[in-house]
């Protein structure tokens, strides 16, 4: 494991485990409540964090100019000399307005992203339920040589395999299909050679945190999918994952949940300008 | 702007589910996401007035063709500095300390200016911007009398609360907004320029609060009240004892030190919200951190402040029952952290980013401005002269003050000299006026604040605030160099000595006219005087009223002969009045309101109107009703400078960048000139005459 993966798995088991006890009510209530809850109330630290990482004088100057110069076109309307002028002034300080952002969002991606991980976890898919239709597993093979070692799987007790192995040689997978059984966090066990390698198994029918993948050695990968060990390196496997279903609701649904998030952070973090005192926007 | 930004956010985000995940928080991506729409709006603005420029100047090239046919100048501009005197400014351009004044004389002339009867500045700018006399736009005086009760009150503006409110128990929920009126009559020359689809830029011009609409923008100069809606009240906070006495304009607070905290509060305007009156509080509290340094906590904010140098504006919230909020800006000047501390708050201004009163036109010119400059300061009398008068502040802190109202004034004024295509641009500066009242005691020798306690300065302040008047000048030059720009420098009278203060009631009451009732004698806004027996009375800086029967609450003369009789006899007697102690003439001459003014508004003038000889004034109890012991008094104010005398001793200025042919030009000539220069017609009602400028006759500019 790299010295960048290992840090990031570090990061990583600690945000696990704080956001396994934070984020842990949200199997008690109702999605879009919970997503509702948690969007609110991060809306404001991240919304204060903005406002001590970017260059707040520099953007009060700059939304005061656009301000100023969107008024002068209303002011000088019959001046065309001054309209044009304005205008180039607006986009001027559109161009400003976006670099002051930038160091702000430099910062802010890395809080950001472990927490849009960790909720992730619990919205960008639904857990396998008893009598789904079979849901696939992928195994990537991390080697170069065209002689693949013996695969196997052990999918009890949480599933059993319906089909595979099906081996895709151009794509150097492994697939099985796999038919929910029991309720609960499951392990599927994966024999490779001489190797047995774990991926977590999430059946139920309420909020579970699902691990879609576990990553080998991308980092965006191992960002994104923060709940399992890294695979080393130098071992067999690149990744393993299952195609969870997809969870259907324009609230705290597949993808839908992060438009839910932006929308009511920015709504808390407008409704609590005033007290904040932040300046973001002309 | 922020919900249209939350909007489309919302609207990208719902359009776009994929593009969330590129969301990095709400405070960047507002800001993300306002760059993007800031582009998109001034590219789709770009796009629209491209297209439609072409079609409203073809339309208003066919509307208004035959002023523009007949124009002479494509702009006018008209630099005002109130007060600046004719006398000095020769005297000051002979000694080649007004190269910029020289070179605009060279160009084209220097004349003096004659200003009205009176010469003071309500009176002169009205008549300025009306083209008319005093008789037909109603200002004869900084004050007049309220006819019911006699006391004092402004003549230019009437404010009062809103018209109707809802009652709630103890509160009172004012339905629409204050009622404020601007009692100056007539129609300003800048309106007519408008219906001739001529632009103007007016900035700063006095008696312009609440500000008319026309085809342009106005910011409202002399007469904007502070956010109590007072003229101006300072504050001073000290934990020394001379906190106690009479603080004319101002406010004196003893406050506690406690280690090195000092908590105090500003005071506001009443709570609207409230049946009763109650004065608004805004607390705040000062950390000092050594003998020339402190820490200001105020609305959550801090700000440092040093001895001697005034803060930037501060914005000052007042919460007001029901959760309303009442916004003004303020300054701090920390004059002295140990051993006593003193702190002077200038009053507290209206808040030009968010006026709570209308003091623009539009009403997003104050806040245009604020957004394009900075805060600045928005009462009528910006510059604290009381604070000064009462030695609050020193002289240099107080010429501080000025220069630096000067400066915010030079910034939005070169802003409309840059945004004016074809148009009028008048911009008034205060400065030298404020300047030369509280400064002439270093050019007269024999005033008696001369030799008072009052420091001289090693720079003298009058030729300090000329060589500004000059530096802006120099800059409006710069920017006037189109052949088709007629530039204008003007001021509304001059300047005299003002050492001894005359209170003409008191003269009333010698000689007959006007009895005190038993303690009636220092009793404030006329309140001491038996009306049954007084004839005549004095108020405001300059006028006499007759006490007619009709006109006033309890009149006792007859408006026939009687009054006819009662003016020349007044009239007579004052102009044979001879100071006692100094042996010299009191007044150069006496004016009959009935013969010098025409108009529908004469009827509301003072009967008589007081032409003093130099270094003589009313005196300041006679401007607020007050009736004292002595007829003459030493005027030992720092105020000691004043124009408020016969309008031939204090001529103002007008300087052109084309040569006047006429020999005595009026400063209610410079309207029908610059409508005439236009090709405007000029209205039969004015008063004033276009001048005979050269260029008059040049062909027409296209």
């Amino acid at each position: 494991m790299s010295g960048l993966i290992y840090f990031l798995f570090i990061v990583n088991s600690a945000a696990n485990t704080v956001c396994g006890l934070v984020f842990a009510p949200i199997a008690m209530f109702p999605g879009w409540l919970s997503i509702t809850i948690i969007s609110a109330v991060l809306g404001i630290p991240l919304f204060i964090i903005f406002k001590y990482t970017s260059n707040q004088r520099a953007l009060t100057r700059t939304i005061d100019d656009i301000k100023a110069s969107l008024l002068a076109v209303r002011l000088y309307r019959d001046n065309i000399a001054v309209t044009m002028k304005s205008e180039a002034r607006l986009m001027l300080c559109s161009v400003k307005l976006f670099v002051f952002s930038l160091i702000p969002v430099l910062i802010m991606s890395i809080p950001l992203s472990l927490i849009l991980a960790q909720m992730g976890l619990w919205y960008q898919a639904r857990p396998l339920q008893l009598g789904d239709a079979p849901a696939v597993v992928k195994l990537q093979l991390n080697t170069a040589s065209p002689k693949w070692p013996d695969v196997t799987l052990d999918a009890r007790p949480g599933a059993r395999i319906v089909a595979g192995p099906i081996r895709i040689v151009s794509r150097k997978e492994i697939c099985w299909t796999i038919q929910p059984v029991q309720e609960g966090n499951h392990l599927l066990t994966f024999h490779v050679g001489d190797q047995q390698i774990v991926k977590q198994l999430a059946i139920g029918t309420g909020f579970m945190r699902v691990s879609a993948k576990r990553p080998g050695t991308d980092a965006a990968d191992v960002i994104m999918h923060p709940l399992e060990q890294p695979l080393s390196a130098a071992g067999p496997v690149a990744s393993i994952s299952i195609a969870y279903p997809a969870r259907h609701s324009f609230i705290c649904g597949t993808d839908w949940w992060l438009v839910w998030f932006c929308i009511i952070s920015m709504i808390s973090a407008l409704l609590t300008s005033p007290f904040i005192k932040n300046r973001f926007s002309a | 702007m922020k919900y249209l930004l939350v909007a489309l956010a919302v609207l990208l985000s719902a359009l776009l589910p994929g593009s969330a995940s590129a969301y990095i928080g709400p405070g960047a991506g507002f800001a993300v996401g306002g760059s993007f729409l800031v582009l998109f709006t001034a590219l789709v603005s770009a796009l629209i007035i491209l297209v439609t420029w072409p079609i409203r100047t073809i339309v208003r090239s066919i509307r208004f063709r035959k002023v523009y046919a007949r124009s002479r100048i494509r702009k006018a501009i008209v630099l005002g500095f109130d007060g600046m005197d004719y006398t000095l400014t020769t005297q000051l351009l002979d000694e080649g300390k007004l190269p910029n004044f020289a070179k605009l004389q060279e160009q084209g002339c220097f004349k003096p200016l004659l200003s009205t009867i009176p010469p003071i500045s309500p009176v002169a700018w009205s008549s300025f911007q009306t083209g008319v006399n005093p008789g037909k736009h109603n200002i004869f005086d900084f004050l007049t009398r309220d006819r019911k009760t006699y006391a004092p009150k402004l003549s230019s503006t009437d404010i009062k609360g809103p018209l109707r409110t809802l009652s709630l128990g103890r509160y009172q929920i004012p339905l629409g907004r204050g009622d404020i009126r601007l009692l100056r009559k007539g129609v300003p020359f800048w309106k007519t320029l408008g219906e001739h689809g001529i632009f103007s830029n007016i900035i700063r011009v006095p008696i312009t609060f609440p500000p008319e609409q026309f085809y342009g923008l106005q910011l409202a100069g002399m007469c904007v009240p502070d956010l109590r809606g007072s003229q101006g009240i300072f504050s001073f906070y000290t934990t020394g004892t001379d906190g106690n006495g009479d603080n004319t304009g101002g406010e004196v607070y003893q406050v506690n030190r406690t280690g090195n905290h000092i908590k105090a509060e500003l005071s506001g305007p009443h709570d609207p919200m409230l049946k009763a009156r109650v004065g608004l509080k805004c607390p705040f509290e000062i950390t000092i951190q050594d003998a020339t340094s402190a820490v200001l906590h105020l609305n959550g904010a801090t700000c440092a402040l040093t001895t001697g140098q005034y803060s930037d504006w501060i914005p000052v919230t007042f919460k007001a029952s029901l959760g309303m909020k009442v916004r003004g800006i303020c300054r701090f000047l920390l004059i002295a952290a140990e051993p006593d501390f003193k702190l002077y708050v200038t009053p507290i201004n209206i808040d030009p980013d968010k006026p709570v009163m209308p003091i623009s036109h539009p009403q997003v010119y104050a806040t245009y401005l604020a957004k394009r400059q900075g805060r600045y300061a928005t009462l009528g009398l910006a510059e604290d002269s009381w604070a000064l008068n009462e030695q609050r502040i020193s002289d240099d802190q107080f010429m501080e003050q000025c220069l630096q109202t000067d400066r915010e004034r030079v910034s939005m004024f070169f802003d409309a000299l840059d945004n004016i295509g074809r148009g009028l641009c008048v911009c008034v500066f205060d400065g030298t006026d404020r300047v030369q009242h509280s400064f002439w005691r270093q050019l007269d020798p024999e005033h008696p604040a001369h030799r008072g306690s009052y420091q001289q300065a090693a720079e003298p302040a009058i030729e300090k605030i000329y060589r500004n008047a000059d530096k802006i000048l120099g800059e409006t030059m710069k920017k006037c160099r189109d052949r088709n720009t007629l530039l204008m420098v003007i001021s509304d009278h001059g300047f005299n000595s003002f050492r001894y203060g005359i209170d003409l009631n008191r003269w009333l009451e010698e000689n007959g006219y006007l009895s005190l009732t038993e303690n009636g004698r220092g009793k404030k806004n006329l309140a001491g005087v038996d009306w049954s027996k007084t004839r005549a009375f004095a108020i405001g800086l300059s006028g006499i009223y007759l006490n007619l029967k009709g006109r006033e609450a309890q009149g006792m003369v007859d408006s026939g002969a009687e009054a006819v009789q009662l003016r020349e006899e007044l009239a007579e007697k004052l102009q044979g009045f001879i100071d006692p102690l100094h042996g010299k003439p009191v007044i150069k001459r006496v004016y009959n309101a009935m013969k010098i003014y025409q108009g529908p508004y004469k009827q509301d003038a003072p009967d008589l109107l007081i032409g003093y000889n130099a270094g003589y004034r009313a005196a300041w109890e006679t401007a607020i009703g007050e009736v004292t012991g002595q007829v003459v008094h030493d005027n030992v104010k720092a105020w000691s400078g004043d124009h408020c005398i016969d309008q031939s001793l204090v001529p103002g200025i007008l300087f052109s960048n084309r040569m006047i042919h006429d020999e005595h030009p009026r400063l209610m000539d410079i309207g029908p000139t610059i409508l005439e220069m236009f090709g405007v017609p000029v209205p039969s009602h004015m008063d004033g005459k276009s001048l005979q400028v050269d260029g008059s006759g040049q062909k027409a500019i296209s």
